[in-house]
């Protein structure tokens, strides 16, 4: 799975510190700016002196405002904007008819000869359902308290004592519990359907088996077949002579066998899938690289990929990957628990300056690789396998307790080789001329597997969210556009926010050098900023090549440093909606650990506090009635 | 003492109240209010007459912290309009009923009651208690949406009296009401009068604000064109009405003698009152013809104060 958030590896306490700086370094400033800016438009009227009077009461009220909130007027407040929801709008009903319309007829689109299709369910419920209460919750939040101004509702409301913070926290509460509600019933629905879709078993009889041929006359006798084909697929099934057999991997998922005697007739049994919905708990290691002389470098070797998420090592040099991990015990890795060794899942990608084979043309060799274990305090490496690079899939592999150095001692892996619980992993390439491809998560320890049901809920959690900072801003631009003008605004907000990536790039691209997108960790995007690329569009010029020196492309340029710098401060504003959805997660089977949930839940809070304060001060500085 | 102190104090009171409708670049549209100065206390009916576009309507919105004033001020119970917590002690009637039409009559007169914070059992006693006042007891679970027009003026005056406002603010209240209803309306406008509470109303119905007012102010254009007691500003003052016999003063001392020397009986012998309509009507009329000036001079009450102290004199 693709990590590509630093802060996703980081613990909770490691990242509170440094964003909690942050917050309060931005929310600070903004909060002086906004200041200023308030004094200044105010002593135009009325003087400095009496515009500080001014402002220094607003902000008391403010003050008083918020800390004498009551818990009941807020709780009126939200109970009205659940009954209007429900009652008067009927988004609520559309949106629910409209995804049990898509649950009943998913199964006509969904890709029935998917190679995981677990993976393709759980990402459809978690993205439908995703799309259809953010759409919700933008059009919940932004129309509802510009309707009741035009319609006069609020006059009556705002002429009993309750404070604009009152109005506002039971907005966003009210339209917070609705969306919950219809999140609790479509996640649960959600479940349900995946479960359902995903749970099938195949059938096995004696005919379907036959008997495989042994090149040596003493070894045991193999039968082999398949099952029978359900859901588009089926099984390879081996079975020995006592009758033991297994059922082979297909499609992400495998199935339990058993065989049974009855009547003296031999009936097979294939259990329900397995596999298929997990919750794996990697422990991530830290990445690092050396070059195709064994020394230490920042970063692999760029193949000419424009997404540079994974960096290349050259096979059949010095080259390697290698990842250090931290905290690893015996008591993590029972030897009952995993007989086979120490679990290590691996997704990496192979790079080919030339294809072909050789050898047996119905047995095309992959790329081999390689796996070295190095104890930390003697920097001796140790083989430990010798493996066939899998693309597009996670392999699976086992680093045997036992290992043989070259000179045939034999060592222990968790005595020998782990030093005060670190474990060093090194990757390299075997062949000549090829290449492995490999990113920090892209290889991990596996310890245990945690609920599915609850990962599947923490999924939800990443919805729940992004719905609530949808709502939030919904609320605020409500407080001050109208309905409609506050709907494209919030989804700017969602829009902007879901490529804010980009246009961190896009602005740091005109703003720095190399040199400074790679220390801020940037990537370049070519053609320029939105001047310079719709010059090059109306001119069918392509990205790469440079645009003719002239008064033209200096005022094009010279423009986009400016728009680049908003466009830089407004990606830096906006929340990045990726950073709470954990579809992912819950698609390929990881566990969303309890520390990426509580950063993303601090995240959120970040941006509510401000966005409340902002709504409560328009709402209070706009004249109601007019 | 302390009733007569409770009585002359002072619910609103706006001090040069001014506003100005600007457009989005800050020009001036519309002077919807000028410097208004008024007063109004404890326990009386006051009426806010005027015609279209007068500032009736503004200046309650101003007294409610709906709007913000230009310049100015607008106090009630000695604290600014904007304040939140002033709203505790009052209750507004809007002009239509901007309720919420997704919710029913117990449902609307429990959510007002939450945002005063009454706890369970008084907004229970409460709601009932307003439900059969406005006579709705049969449609308490209907939605508003169903309602008709006097229906939802009823609920709408239940909302405005779910606190037991001291002030009540009542824009248009008989507006959408029968006669009956109307007859209703004024009769428990003078009975929340004798409860000790301050009303001020707004209303194009002259004869309705004839009926219940005490003192009333007339706007014209935004500015205050006459401010009084109904029956001295009704009072048409060049002309002596006699209802049995006299004429002058002296006329009416020799009627009165000549009819108690004939043995008759005076019924009464007063200024007679024309009626508000005809007064609002000379006043815009006047107004119109004099655009900027107050053509009636000081407020009438002194004003008889003044002539009555002259006449002891002559006599």
């Amino acid at each position: 799975m693709v990590i590509e958030r630093a802060s996703a590896t980081l613990s909770f306490y490691e990242w509170f510190p440094t964003a909690a700086l942050s917050w309060l370094v931005v929310v600070g400033g903004v909060c002086l700016a906004a200041l200023l800016i308030g004094w200044l438009a105010t002593a135009v009227r009325h003087g400095p002196l009496a515009a500080a009077r001014i402002v220094g009461r607003v902000l008391a009220n403010a003050a008083v405002d918020v800390i004498c909130i009551s818990p009941r007027r807020v709780w009126a407040l939200g109970w009205l904007a659940v009954r209007e929801s429900i009652r008067r709008r009927g988004a609520v009903a559309v949106v629910f008819a409209v995804f049990i319309v898509v649950l009943m007829f998913a199964g006509w689109f969904l890709d029935p000869t998917s190679t995981h299709p677990a993976r393709l369910y759980l990402s459809f419920v978690l993205t439908a359902t995703s799309y259809l209460v953010l759409v919700l919750a933008l059009f919940l939040s932004a129309f509802s308290l510009p309707s009741d101004i035009k319609s006069k509702t609020l006059h009556t409301v705002v002429t009993k004592p309750v404070r604009a913070s009152e109005v506002v926290l039971g907005r966003i509460l009210g339209f917070v519990a609705v969306g919950t509600l219809l999140l609790v019933v479509m996640g649960a629905m959600s479940y349900g359907f995946v479960v359902r879709w995903l749970s099938h078993s195949h059938e096995l009889t004696v005919d379907n088996l036959r008997v495989v041929e042994q090149s040596a006359k003493d070894k045991p006798e193999l039968h082999e077949g398949f099952t029978s084909r359900v859901r588009e697929h089926r099984h390879k099934v081996t079975v020995d002579a006592s009758g033991r057999g297994s059922v082979a991997m297909e499609k992400g998922h495998w199935h339990d066998f058993s065989a049974e005697q009855s009547r003296g007739k031999t009936i097979y049994r294939i259990g329900p899938a397995k596999g298929m919905l997990l919750a794996r708990v990697p422990i991530y290691g830290t990445l690092r690289f050396l070059d195709r002389t064994g020394r230490k470098a920042d970063k692999g070797v760029n193949v000419g990929y424009i997404w540079a998420y994974r960096s290349y090592i050259e096979g059949g040099k010095l080259a390697a990957a290698i990842w250090t991990f931290d905290g690893v015990t015996e008591e993590q890795f029972p030897e009952k628990q995993f007989p086979k060794g120490l679990p290590l899942e691996m997704t990496i990608e192979v790079f080919r300056t030339y294809k072909g084979y050789t050898g047996d043309p119905d047995n095309i060799p992959g790329i081999p690789g390689s796996l070295s274990i190095r104890n930390p305090k003697t920097g001796k490496w140790v083989e430990a396998r010798i493996f066939t690079a899998k693309e597009f899939t996670t392999d699976v592999l086992y680093i045997p307790r036992e290992l043989e150095t070259s000179d045939r001692r034999k060592l222990d892996l968790f005595a020998d080789l782990i030093v005060d619980g670190k474990l060093e992993v090194s990757l390299r390439c075997m062949q000549r001329q090829q290449y492995f491809g490999a990113a920090q998560a892209d290889l991990y320890l596996r310890a245990r597997d945690s609920s599915f049901t609850l990962n599947f809920i923490k999924g939800y959690v990443g919805i729940w969210l992004q719905m609530v900072l949808i709502i939030g801003f919904g609320v605020l631009f409500s407080t001050f556009l109208s309905g409609a003008v506050a709907a494209i605004a919030t989804l700017g907000v969602l829009v902007g926010g879901l490529f804010r990536s980009f246009m961190f790039n896009l602005a740091a691209s005109q703003l720095m050098n190399e040199e400074g997108l790679k220390e801020v960790g940037r990537e370049k995007v070519m053609g320029g900023g939105p001047i310079e690329a719709a010059i090059r569009m109306l001119t069918h010029q392509n990205l790469i090549t440079d645009m003719e020196p002239g008064l033209r492309t200096t005022v094009a340029k010279m423009v986009d440093v400016v728009l680049s710098l908003g466009m830089y401060v407004t990606a830096s504003i906006l929340p990045g909606f990726w950073d709470y959805s954990f579809a992912d997660y819950v698609a390929y089977g990881f566990d969303i650990s309890s520390h990426t949930i509580l950063q993303s839940a601090c995240s959120a809070l970040g941006y509510l506090v401000p966005l409340f304060v902002a709504a409560y001060l328009f709402l209070k500085t706009r004249e109601v009635a007019r | 003492m302390q009733s007569d102190a409770r009585q002359s104090e002072v619910v609103i009171e706006t001090r040069n109240l001014t506003k100005v409708y600007r457009d989005f670049w800050g020009r001036q549209k519309v002077r919807a209010l000028k410097a208004l100065d008024l007063e109004v206390r404890r326990g009386e009916v006051f009426g806010l007459l005027g015609p279209n576009g007068s500032g009736k309507t503004t200046t309650i919105k101003l007294m409610l912290g709906l709007l913000f004033p230009t310049s100015g001020q607008a106090l009630v119970f000695g604290r600014d309009a904007t304040e939140v917590t002033k709203n505790e002690r009052i209750g507004y009637l809007t002009e239509e009923s901007y309720l919420y039409r997704f919710l029913n009559a117990e449902e609307t007169l429990d959510f007002y009651g939450r945002l005063f914070d009454m706890s369970r059992a008084q907004r229970r006693q409460r709601t009932f208690d307003l439900i059969e006042m406005v006579g709705l007891d049969w449609a308490r679970k209907r939605q508003l949406k169903e309602y008709s027009k006097g229906m939802a003026r009823r609920i709408g005056l239940a909302q405005a009296l779910i606190n037991d406002p001291e002030l009540i603010l009542l824009d248009e209240p008989t507006t959408g009401l029968d006669p009956i209803g109307t007859r209703e309306m004024k009769d428990l406008i003078l009975r929340l009068r004798d409860e000790g509470k301050t009303i001020l109303l707004c209303s194009h119905l002259l004869a309705d604000v004839q009926d219940v007012c005490d003192r009333i102010a007339i706007l014209y254009q935004g500015e205050l064109k006459e401010l009084g007691r109904v029956e001295d500003l009704l009072k048409v003052r060049d002309v002596t009405e006699i209802c049995s016999r006299g004429l002058s003063k002296e006329a009416q001392r020799e009627v009165r003698a000549v009819i108690a020397k004939h043995n008759g009986e005076v019924l009464s012998m007063d200024n007679p009152t024309t009626t508000l309509e005809r007064l609002f009507l000379d006043i815009i009329e006047e107004s119109k013809a004099h655009p900027g000036r107050r053509v009636r001079g000081v407020e009438r009450g002194k004003e008889e104060k003044g002539e009555g102290r002259r006449e002891k004199g002559e006599g």
